[in-house]
């Protein structure tokens, strides 16, 4: 319904001029208003009354002309003239003329209309009233011949919308003050407009199912017809459905044409200069501040400087955590009380007191346990005594605040993966030895060194049982076994692969042995090489040769150097030539000793005379110690010549580990603390690296010779770079017990420690030819499979010279092959 | 006809039919039997037992094993036929082959451990030992020669035209950790005593132990590989003419050998592994293969010396041979577990095709079956000869005959492995019914 009143009323709004529309409308809303009222009054008492008000219209009208002075007022009066007039006559000449000044008029008469509101209402009704005696008079007529009338209008209005007039002059006055009525409004000669005969609702359903038009058929409840719309009607409903202009030929985004021509303006609009106000100070505003100015002075004005006082309540129950930002790290906020409840009253309620099993029963309990508090009871509040632990408990709470810390511990919160350095994962790190595929037994007691061939074909191996065994390394095969006798502390093969030389290192001899696996000519140059005549006498005048004696070894064929004492280590010199032999054990040869004694004894003896002597000899006779000490524990041999050479160096400590220079003649010497650098051919100490660690058992050199790996009895590994300090670049601890044995290997990238904890560690060692580059150092694999045996693990670990592969010489008597 | 149905009446049942290509008395009739699905070989070998016997009074029983799809059923059919996506629907056509395991195992006893075998000649079997000696064994426990001549133990043995069949001059070669090489010829005529002979023609040239011998197809030639890296390649004819115009100066060292032993020069040599060669192989008479501990197999063209294909492949190899499909796979072993096998003609790729691991420690020689594309027998130190098939990842057989490693293993007239390890045995492993 909403919707088609909408649909009519705009259609209305188009068809005809609203102010007329607005006007008739106004006016019958007047006569009408009163209409159906008075139509229960009686009719007769109202026609004298109609008389009446007509002549007081007069009377307003006549006021009016006279008080009015302005045009305006004119209007005024014709409007209620006009009034009148329509009552009268109701001429369209009339409204016609209202149409030229539409708005002001309206207004006028609404004004009016408030003032004199009852009489006009009385005036209107007794016009309605009046009419309405007329038409009823002769209604049954007329209303026959309205209604034909009405529907040949809407007969015409369908053919031709356009001279369509509005009929109805009802205004805008609701449609329900006529529900009831039979006709629907006035038309332009004041005759009634019938309603017309409403159709059977299944027959105006049917009909419109039969009419194809009627979804654009619309009943115009004002006019009482159906209008039918036409396109150009659902065009424009459609258009302002979509919120646009109802004609589609208007553009509301008309470019804006801006007439100002602002090119041409080069000067401004107002050619005036600017006034002198702008330039000097206002002296309104002056005289203003000189006001307040002595105001502050006289004391007028005041400033209230003090801060408002904060209250000093403390809410006790507040909840702490803001006030800890506020109070800085250090506070520490006093521990929360649990809110008082029931059994804190003085006198609680009776489920609150505990019987006299439930105390025996706390008594049982251990004291932590107990409840604090036990509840009583007491009448009056009065009675409640004093609380007993008032003065333990502050001072308790005085000796918390006196130990309290007062500073707060601080807590890193580091990821300790964060902390581990960014190491390649092992795979890119391939090759190196993973699993132990090939065993070499045969040994019967701990293997304490092995040694392998440049080529790699075969492996020498030293034993406790007194034996040294070469191996096949491909098959595990033994090809050869001497019998030296004594326990093998060391073997090494010789690093030139035509001189397949083993020398062994036992006891008191060193052997260099041919293990007859060169060819035919290269066995007969060793033949020569290891030919020695039978040892001469030991020369008293020639202090090296009183020292070691060059033999021929009947017993294996090869050629024995006598030592004076335990040799624990050997190295042959890349180039297999020379041989480098250390004796760490109580160098101190037996002259010395003896003049040692003598001194000892003596000074003993004399120990109460005079001490401060003692002392001195004490010292003299350590240096003299270490001045025998250092000059013959380091041994280097030369083959070819069968000489023997002192190190005319000084050794502070027991020399542990020695080791050639695999480029440059250079020479490293270890002590149990440190180790220390020489150069052969300026016969000077170059460096001297110290690892920090309790015992030194072996060193390593890189194979470029600038990086050295020492390996500790505590189990540490350290790698010094020669090129970065004396201190290591990197201690590694990994091994749990003394490490044994280091090594690098010739190739590829990997070094190996082997320790008693029966383990070898298998590492990354990257060096870069790029010296700003540091060692890349990865541990890779932990090598397990040995036994141990009587605490020893590992003994000796060598890498295979062309394989990525480790030998590994066990207390188990075991040697393992790990390979990749 | 429902042979498997009484078993289990809950399973599953699948429509079989049973095809072989093995000769009639094997042969069943070709009508499909709904089987239950989960049954595993075993069963499905029962069952054609059952079908094969029906007929016959004295059936004596034969293990098969089952091929479905080109695949060997190691699982139970229900769930090998859910793994491979084969529809249960459909008639199964079920291959049953005999099965590929030894029957007999006989044993040769050396002196020392036994580090050659080479059983390309179906008369005899060559082997090499650590004492030096090569033996000719006509047949289990019957040695009827023994090669003596070597002063270091023989690494390497290889029959030179294996395939010629006849009494007098077969021609074999040793390769020996004394740098040289020994060519024998010897009448493979029965003998009652071991007869000793001596090598007609020593090859020396080589730096270092010879780890490795293969002979051209053709018996002209051999190519040996050796510790000092290089790989050499001699004439191999028995007539004296070639080695003695090359050998002149050879002879004035070696003037100490006895008379009717010659001595035979390098032809060529092939320079370019960086380590011990450990394996050749001479397929063709064009190609050499070789592998060497430098973790590379090299295949190298005879005419130019040079090699044709380098293949890097991260372990030192042991073993190499070349069969398989149309002989061309490369199957190697080497310092670990694994046997790898690789298709040379796929180009730029270097991933082995195949990969075996069944053994537990390194592979020491592996060889395909002569006639099969399939079939392939390999030895470990572990102590175990382990029989492939390219087929199924899981060994066909076990030989556990070895108590310590095995250093080496063939075939042998098709049927038979013959290994020989640590233990000095030559262990004969026969009755392997290689289709």
């Amino acid at each position: 319904m909403i919707g088609r009143s909408f649909v009519v009323s705009k259609l209305k709004t188009i068809r005809i001029s609203l102010q007329l529309q607005l006007q008739f409308g106004y006016l019958d809303s007047r006569l009408t208003m009163k209409i159906p009222k008075n139509k229960k009054q009686q009719k007769k008492e109202e026609a004298g009354k109609i008389n009446e008000t007509l002549g007081r219209i007069g009377q307003q009208l006549a006021q009016v002309a006279d008080n009015s002075e302005d045009s305006s007022s004119d209007s005024d009066f014709e409007v209620v003239d006009n009034e009148s007039l329509s009552e009268d006559e109701g001429s369209i000449s009339e409204s016609g003329m209202e149409q030229s000044e539409p708005s002001d008029n309206e207004d006028v008469v609404v004004s009016s209309d408030d003032d004199n509101n009852d009489d006009d209402d009385v005036g209107s009704a007794g016009d309605g009233d009046d009419r309405n005696g007329d038409d009823t008079s002769n209604s049954s007529e007329v209303d026959g011949g309205e209604s034909d009338d009405s529907r040949e209008v809407v007969e015409e209005s369908d053919s031709s919308e356009d001279e369509v007039a509005p009929r109805n002059t009802v205004g805008s006055v609701p449609l329900e003050w006529y529900k009831d009525e039979e006709h629907i409004g006035y038309n332009l000669a004041g005759r009634k407009i019938k309603k017309k005969e409403r159709q059977n609702k299944l027959d105006s359903f049917l009909a419109s199912a039969d009419d194809s038009k009627s979804w654009r058929k619309i009943y115009d409840e004002y006019n009482d017809e159906e209008v039918e719309l036409t396109k150009e009607d659902t065009k424009l409903i459609r258009r302002l459905l979509e919120g646009k202009a109802p004609h589609a030929d208007f553009d509301p985004y008309e470019p804006y044409v801006d007439f100002f021509a602002w090119d041409d303006s080069k000067h401004p609009l107002s050619n005036a200069p600017e006034p002198k106000r702008r330039f000097i100070p206002s002296k309104w505003e002056s005289k203003k501040v000189l006001e307040l100015v002595r105001a502050f002075r006289k004391g007028r004005i005041k400033f209230d400087d003090k801060p408002k006082e904060e209250s000093n309540l403390y809410d006790v129950w507040a909840d702490d955590s803001s006030l800890t930002e506020r109070q800085g790290l250090t506070h520490i906020p006093a521990p929360k009380f649990k809110f008082p409840g029931h059994e804190e009253s003085f006198n609680p309620s009776r489920e609150y007191i505990l019987s006299q099993e439930e105390i025996n029963a706390h008594q049982l309990l251990p004291e932590e346990d107990r409840p604090k508090l036990i509840p009583k009871q007491f009448m009056f509040y009065r009675s409640v005594p004093a609380y007993e632990k008032a003065v333990s408990e502050s001072f308790g709470r005085c000796l918390d605040l006196y130990l309290c810390p007062r500073a707060r511990k601080k807590r890193i919160n580091i990821d300790p993966e964060t902390l581990k350095p960014k190491l390649p994962s092992r795979k890119e790190l391939r090759p190196y030895p993973t699993t132990c595929y090939l065993e070499y037994k045969g040994h019967k007691g701990p293997v304490t060194s092995v040694t392998t061939e440049s080529t790699g074909q075969w492996i020498a191996s030293g034993s406790n049982d007194g034996s040294v065994r070469v191996w096949e390394v491909e098959t595990g095969r033994c090809l050869r076994v001497w019998d030296i006798g004594e326990p093998v502390l060391q073997v090494v093969w010789n690093p030139l692969p035509e001189l397949p030389l083993l020398a062994i290192a036992a006891g008191q001899d060193v052997f260099i042995l041919n293990t007859g696996l060169g060819s035919e000519e290269e066995q007969k140059k060793i033949e020569e090489l290891l030919c020695v005549e039978t040892p001469t006498a030991p020369d008293d005048s020639d202090k090296n040769a009183s020292f070691i004696s060059w033999g021929p070894d009947d017993k294996h064929g090869g050629v024995r150097l006598k030592h004076f004492k335990t040799v624990s280590s050997i190295e042959w010199h890349r180039k297999g030539d020379y041989l480098s032999t250390l004796m760490p054990y109580d160098i101190l040869s037996p002259n010395l000793n003896f003049i040692y004694l003598l001194i000892h004894t003596h000074l003993i003896g004399i120990r109460h005379c005079c001490e401060a002597f003692c002392l001195l000899s004490l010292c003299f006779c350590s240096f003299l110690n270490s001045l025998k000490r250092e000059s013959r524990s380091v041994l280097i041999h030369q083959l070819s010549k069968k000489l023997t050479q002192r190190i005319p160096y000084k050794l502070r400590g027991l020399a542990v580990s020695s080791a050639f220079h695999p480029i440059r003649s250079i020479f490293f010497i270890s002590t149990k603390k440190d180790v220390r650098v020489y150069d052969l051919l300026k016969q000077k100490l170059i460096k001297k690296l110290e690892p920090g660690v309790r015992e030194v058992s072996s060193i390593a050199i890189h194979p470029s010779g600038d990086n050295v790996i020492v390996g500790s009895k505590d189990g540490k590994l350290v790698w010094f770079d020669m090129d970065l300090s004396s201190q290591p670049y990197k201690v590694l601890k990994s091994h749990e017990k003394d490490i044994n044995k280091v090594s690098f290997h010739r190739s590829y990238p990997l070094f190996c420690s082997c320790s008693d904890d029966c383990t070898a560690y298998v590492f990354h060692g990257k060096v870069y030819s790029d010296l700003n580059q540091n060692p890349l150092i990865v541990p890779l694999e932990i090598l397990r499979g040995h036994a141990s045996a009587e605490g020893r693990g590992v003994l000796d670990c060598k890498f295979h010279p062309r394989q990525p592969w480790l030998f590994t010489a066990g207390a188990d008597s075991v040697i393992r092959l790990y390979c990749h | 006809m429902d042979i498997g149905g009484g078993v289990e009446e809950s399973s599953r049942q699948v429509q079989v039919r049973f095809v072989t290509k093995l000769k009639p008395p094997y042969k069943t009739p070709p009508t499909s039997l709904a089987i239950p699905t989960n049954i595993n070989r075993w069963r499905l070998s029962d069952i054609v037992n059952n079908i094969l016997g029906a007929g016959v009074d004295d059936w004596q029983y034969q293990p098969f094993d089952i091929v479905i799809d080109g695949k060997y059923l190691r699982v139970s059919l229900e769930e090998f036929l859910l793994a491979k996506g084969i529809s249960a629907e459909r008639v199964i056509e079920i291959e049953y082959i005999k099965v590929v395991a030894p029957r007999r195992e006989d044993i040769s006893l050396h002196d020392d451990w036994v580090s050659a075998v080479d059983g390309s000649s179906d008369g005899y079997i060559l082997t090499g030992c650590y004492d030096g000696l090569g033996r000719i064994w006509k047949d289990t426990g019957i040695c009827t020669h023994i090669l003596e001549g070597h002063t270091g133990p023989i690494t390497s043995v290889c029959v030179i035209k294996p395939k010629v069949e006849g009494a007098f001059d077969q021609l074999v070669a040793t390769a020996s950790k004394d740098r040289a090489l020994r060519l024998w010829k010897f009448d493979a005529g029965k003998s009652a005593q071991p007869k000793k002979i001596r090598a007609f023609k020593i090859l020396k040239g080589h730096n270092a132990a010879v780890q490795s011998i293969a002979a051209e197809p053709s018996g002209e030639m051999v190519c040996s590989g050796s510790w000092d890296c290089a790989i050499n390649l001699w004439q191999a004819n028995g007539s004296d003419a070639g080695g003695d115009i090359v050998s002149v100066k050879k002879r004035k060292k070696g003037g100490g050998d006895e008379e009717p032993q010659s001595e035979g020069a390098v032809v060529s040599t092939l320079v370019g592994h960086t380590q011990c060669v450990s394996s050749v192989v001479w397929p063709q008479h064009e190609t050499i293969f070789s592998a060497s501990w430098d973790h590379s197999i090299r295949r190298w063209d005879v005419e130019t010396g040079k090699d044709s294909l380098n293949m890097f492949c991260g372990k030192a190899i042991n073993c190499l041979d070349i069969g398989g499909e149309s002989s061309t796979l490369i199957a190697a072993g080497g310092s670990d577990h694994i046997i790898r096998i690789w298709d040379p003609r796929k180009p730029g790729k270097y991933d082995p095709i195949f990969q075996f691991s069944g053994h537990n420690s390194w592979i020491s020689s592996c060889k395909w079956h002569n006639k099969s594309w399939f079939h392939l027998v390999s030895a470990s130190y572990d102590g175990k000869v382990m029989i492939w098939d390219l087929r199924t990842a899981f060994p066909l057989g076990v030989i556990d005959s070895h108590k310590n490693k095995v250093l080496c293993a063939d075939w042998w007239k098709d049927d038979s492995v013959i290994s020989g390890g640590v233990d000095s045995k030559l262990c004969v492993s026969s009755g392997i019914s290689v289709e």
